[in-house]
Formats: C-alpha cells, sequence, structure tokens
C-alpha cells in the first residue's frame, strides 16, 4: 500500500501553498500582487481554452472581460443587483457575443481570425467610451464602497485573494478537465489539422463554438471579479488592446498545451509588472517594454511556453497535466 | 457639402493607402501579418518631428530623409527578426511582431512622453479655394499627390523592375520562384524594406496633419488592415482602391453620424469583410487561407 498523501497529484500541493499564501500573508502591497496573479491566472486560463487548445489566437478578450465587468456593474449601481448574479448574466452575454463571433469569423484563420477579434474588442470599447449616458463614458463608474457579502465588497483584503484563488483554482479545473477529455483532444486535432479532424467526423464548427463561448463565459466572471476588487471601471482599464495582448500573452509565455501553464505565466509575470510600475513608475512604459521583449524571446525561442522548458517539466509539480491522472496519456501535440 | 466630404475623403484615403500598400506587400510577399505597422508610421513620425524640432527641416523635406532611413531600419529588422518569422509557426508569427510593436510604443513613451507633439508650418493650416465653395486643406492635397505618385511608381516598378518582377513571382508562387533562380532572401529583405520605407514616407506626410503620440500607431495599424483586407491580400491598385473607400466612409461617417463612432463603422465594415469577402476586392481567393 503506497502512503495516501502520495497520491494526491502534486498540482494540488502547489495551489495548496497559494491558497495558504492568500490566507496567511498580511500588508496591502503583496496581497495586492497575490489577488491579481490569481485573478490574471484564471483569465489566461480561461483564454487558453480557446487560445491554446483550439488554436483561435484572440485578442479580443477584453472585450469579453469589459461586457463581464459592464453588466454587473450597471445591474448593481442601476438596480442593486447582486454582482453574483450579474456576474453569471454578463458571462452569458459575452458567450452569446462569442457565438456570434464564432459563427461569422468560423473561416478565418490564424492572423485573420486574431484581426477580426481585435476588431470585436474595439467595437465594445468605441461603445463603452460613446454610449456616455450608459456607461459613463470615458469618466468611469465607481462601485459604492458598501462591504457585505451580497455586495461582493469586503473589508478585508484577504477575502479578496481567497475568493481570487477560489476563481483561479475553479478555471484551472475545467480547463484541465477539457484537456484530458474528448472534447480536449478534439481540440488539439482540430488545431493541429482541421482538415484531418474534420475528416475522421470532429464536428469542427460545433467544437470551435464551444471553445470560444466557454472561454468567454469565463473571461467575463473574471471581469466582474476583477472590477468588484478595484472597484472602478472605465473603458481605458478594462477594454484596451492591451488588456487583450496581456492576457494572451500570460498563456503563452506560460505555456499553452498544460493547464497549468497559463497559471504559471500569471505567477512569472504579473508579480514583475506590478513591481516595476510600482518602482519604476518615474520611467513611464518600461513594464511594457520588457513585457514587449520577453513576449517576442518566448515566442521565438520557447514558442511553447515555459512550462515546457525541461527544467520546469522535470519539476514534479509540473510534470503532471490533468484532472484525470493517467501515465499512458502523452500530450498528442 | 457631401461633395466637400467625399472629396476629403478621398484625400485621406491617398495616405492611408500608401500605408496598405506597405502591409499589403509584406504580406502577399511574406505571408506575415505586420502588426508593427502601425508603430512604423509612429517611429516615422516621430523622426520628421525631431528633424523638424532640432534641424528646422520641414516635414516635407524630412521625406528625403526619413524614407531612406525607415527602409535601412526595415533592411535591419528583418535581419535580426522578420526573417525568422518565415514558415514558423501561427503563434510566432503573430506575436513576435505583437510584442515588437508593444516595444516601440512604450519605448516611444519613455524617450517622448505621452503628450501630442505637432509640427506647426505656415503650410498646415492653409486651404485653397478650388471652386463652388469647397475648400481643400494645402496639406492634404500635397500628400494626396505625393501619394499618388508614390503608388504609381511602385506599380511600375513592380510591373517593370527585375526586382519587382520577382517581387511578384514570388507573391504568385514561391517555390517555383526559388526554383527559378529568384534569391528569395533578397527579396523578403527588400520588400519588408520596401514596406517599411512607405509608412516613413506616410508619416512624413501625416506631420502636418496629424499630431503625434506613443499610441497612434494602433489607429493606424488596424485601418490600414481595413484597407488591406478590403482591396484583397497583396494587390496594389486593390490597397489603392480600399485606401479612398475608407478615407471617404471615415469623413462620412464622422460627418454625419459622429466623429467618435467613425472607427466603429470601417471596424464593422471590416468583420463583414472578413465574413462574406475574406478576398477582398482583387485578391486571390484563397490567399487569406495562408
Amino acid at each position: 500500500m503506497k502512503n495516501k498523501l502520495l497520491d494526491i497529484p502534486k498540482t494540488y500541493y502547489f495551489f495548496g501553498i497559494l491558497f495558504l499564501l492568500a490566507v496567511f500573508v498580511q500588508g496591502d502591497f503583496i496581497l495586492d500582487i497575490i489577488t491579481m496573479t490569481f485573478i490574471w491566472a484564471a483569465l489566461a486560463s480561461a483564454w487558453n481554452i480557446s487560445g491554446g487548445y483550439a488554436g483561435q489566437f484572440s485578442l479580443g478578450h477584453a472585450g469579453f472581460l469589459g461586457v463581464g465587468a459592464y453588466t454587473s456593474t450597471l445591474l448593481y449601481i442601476n438596480f442593486e443587483v447582486s454582482p453574483w448574479f450579474g456576474m453569471i448574466l454578463g458571462g452569458i452575454i459575452a458567450a452569446l457575443f462569442a457565438l456570434l463571433i464564432g459563427v461569422l469569423c468560423f473561416r478565418l484563420k490564424g492572423p485573420f481570425y486574431t484581426l477580426a477579434t481585435i476588431a470585436f474588442a474595439e467595437l465594445v470599447f468605441i461603445s463603452s467610451t460613446q454610449l456616455r449616458d450608459i456607461t459613463n463614458g470615458s469618466m468611469g463608474l465607481q462601485i459604492p464602497f458598501e462591504t457585505g457579502f451580497i455586495n461582493f465588497v469586503f473589508e478585508d483584503a484577504n477575502t479578496y485573494a481567497i475568493l481570487s484563488f477560489i476563481l483561479m483554482f475553479v478555471v484551472f479545473l475545467i480547463s484541465s478537465y477539457i484537456k484530458n477529455s474528448k472534447i480536449g483532444y478534439y481540440l488539439i486535432a482540430m488545431r493541429e489539422d482541421p482538415d484531418a479532424a474534420s475528416s475522421l467526423g470532429i464536428n469542427i464548427k460545433f467544437l470551435k463554438l464551444f471553445a470560444t463561448s466557454l472561454s468567454a463565459f469565463l473571461t467575463a466572471i473574471c471581469g466582474t471579479f476583477l472590477v468588484q476588487y478595484i472597484l472602478f471601471i472605465e473603458p481605458a482599464n478594462f477594454l484596451m488592446l492591451s488588456i487583450s495582448i496581456k492576457i494572451a500573452m500570460i498563456a503563452i509565455v506560460g505555456g499553452m498545451n498544460l493547464p497549468i501553464g497559463p497559471v504559471l505565466g500569471a505567477i512569472l509575470l504579473t508579480p514583475l509588472e506590478l513591481l516595476l510600475r510600482g518602482y519604476t513608475s518615474e520611467i513611464a512604459g518600461l513594464h511594457l517594454f520588457i513585457f514587449g521583449l520577453i513576449l517576442l524571446l518566448v515566442v521565438l525561442v520557447q514558442p511553447k511556453g515555459l512550462a515546457e522548458i525541461s527544467w520546469f517539466k522535470n519539476k514534479k509539480v509540473l510534470r503532471w497535466n490533468g484532472v484525470k491522472q493517467n501515465e499512458t496519456k502523452r500530450d498528442i501535440a | 457639402m457631401i461633395t466637400q466630404l467625399i472629396l476629403g475623403g478621398i484625400l485621406l484615403g491617398g495616405v492611408y493607402a500608401l500605408m496598405a500598400i506597405g502591409l499589403t506587400l509584406i504580406f502577399g510577399v511574406m505571408r506575415i501579418v505586420n502588426f508593427a505597422h502601425g508603430e512604423f508610421v509612429m517611429c516615422g513620425m516621430y523622426i520628421a518631428f525631431f528633424l523638424y524640432s532640432t534641424l528646422q527641416i520641414g516635414p516635407y523635406y524630412a521625406i528625403l530623409i526619413v524614407t531612406p532611413l525607415m527602409f535601412a531600419i526595415g533592411w535591419l529588422l528583418n535581419e535580426i527578426l522578420i526573417k525568422r518569422l518565415i514558415g514558423a509557426e501561427h503563434v510566432t508569427q503573430i506575436f513576435v511582431t505583437v510584442g515588437l510593436s508593444m516595444m516601440l510604443t512604450s519605448g516611444a513613451l519613455m524617450i517622448f512622453s505621452g503628450n501630442f507633439l505637432r509640427v506647426q508650418t505656415p503650410m498646415t493650416t492653409k486651404a485653397l479655394d478650388i471652386g463652388g465653395g469647397i475648400l481643400v486643406g494645402l496639406p492634404q492635397l500635397i500628400a494626396f499627390v505625393i501619394s499618388m505618385i508614390v503608388s504609381a511608381f511602385m506599380f511600375v516598378f513592380l510591373k517593370r523592375t527585375m526586382i519587382g518582377k520577382a517581387i511578384r513571382a514570388t507573391t504568385q508562387n514561391r517555390m517555383s520562384s526559388t526554383l527559378m533562380g529568384v534569391d528569395i532572401k533578397k527579396v523578403y529583405a527588400f520588400t519588408f524594406a520596401i514596406g517599411t520605407a512607405l509608412t516613413g514616407l506616410s508619416a512624413a506626410l501625416l506631420m502636418p496633419m496629424y499630431p503625434v503620440f506613443p499610441t497612434i500607431g494602433v489607429n493606424f495599424v488596424l485601418m490600414t488592415f481595413v484597407v488591406v483586407v478590403m482591396g484583397g491580400l497583396g494587390s496594389i491598385p486593390g490597397a489603392l482602391l480600399g485606401g479612398l473607400i475608407i478615407g471617404v466612409i471615415e469623413t462620412i461617417s464622422a460627418y454625419y453620424i459622429d466623429p467618435g463612432w467613425k472607427q466603429a463603422v470601417y471596424f464593422s465594415v471590416f468583420i463583414l469583410l472578413l465574413v462574406f469577402r475574406p478576398q477582398g476586392f482583387f485578391g486571390q481567393i484563397g490567399a487569406e487561407e495562408l
């Protein structure tokens, strides 16, 4: 008989440590870093479902993020609807948008799909700045600081860290479940060779729609978490192209083939960004410059992402790549 | 009024066409979608501004400096970076130029800060009455005329010269042209450098009309893609026609709807185009499939 504790996949220990960080760490700045890291990890994992597994490189996820955040915020401010409910509704609206884009752009490949998603996110951006009566334009909306569970506003910074941990963990579980399910294999088959996959009876259209709408749904939910955490929303901090790029970048730098990749990417990049922004604020743009350089180097040198560098692969934490632990299953990509 | 708007749109569209010709050439020959194209325009505008503010060289004279300089920068970038992308995976092809554009934007932010910088010459506000109460801004007119001359020159260059023919042959079939003895690496380097030089030229032409700021490239790159997809990938007449149409759409929608919505109009046009006619007006069918 093996020790029961060893049967638990190593990744759960990894997440366990992250959870302990969220519970016990004190100090506003470091908790801010932890919370933001978890939210961005969730966002990148959500992107990865369509961007990584299905190979649909979207640079329009800021659009979904904004749709989710604006839906819950507007419902809460105008009609006192709890953000928990608004969050689900925002997710559904974002998923419907994704369905629409998916149906329209079904045939587009590679950079052209990317361009169409950019155009979509720009349309959402322009609408949110122009519909001033509803969204207050570029002035933005403030969420009143009335604490309470129903209001999704908390006094204690640890609560946010724990909630964002749960968000990240749930998105991670969904992502790794998909990766190891039949759908995951179909998605990767479709990414590698759509014609061959189609000829083997895989319904490509359904798969693409499924992947993008699930990804959009989860992204919108992250949007509500993000807006409830910073309690302020304006088009510039939710809908800019740079936000879409950051979401995709975290997943790509971390590694798109493994569910843990985006989490790893967020753990590497988000603290780096916040620290650079905090300590080099007199040099505006330095953190973006470094990010651009990192992105460029990673896709040139290691397009599979850092999680697949052998050093990381040898760490047992990352060798496990799914909920269903199965040694014989090898990543077919 | 409508004549005035259409005329204004056409004049504006001329410069758009010039940027789009660069992008469409690069795409047609190298099959690379250059997301940093708008940032090249931004760089060109900063160089033009720098020349004006330190050496008092007006933007139209600066063309003679900015264009060759951007040609050299393009050649260099191709040698260092872009040539590695040919035949690479989609993720590399897309995100290398995305990373490059991030670096250029933030680099400009670090050097010049976020202020709007403009070049004010006596010419910038001059307008000509061309009869019937229709006014035409002098910088717009100059930009249009130069753009058209350069576009015509590019067209002849591709049709008549040896390197032009090599470029067109590579667009049609990379493999066959290699077999026919075309030095394909040189063609790539030359095409990328020309495409970049054209952004420098359009930047100098835009400088008297627009202020420059670090994030201006995003507006240009998206607009240029709309033009290129509309005209058909790799097609110069297509880019020309697409540029003029987008210019007209822009001025008309800014006047009749709202200036804030004008981009929304051409992004909607863009999505519709991608859906219903992804090959554009003059593109080869299937070119968009890479």
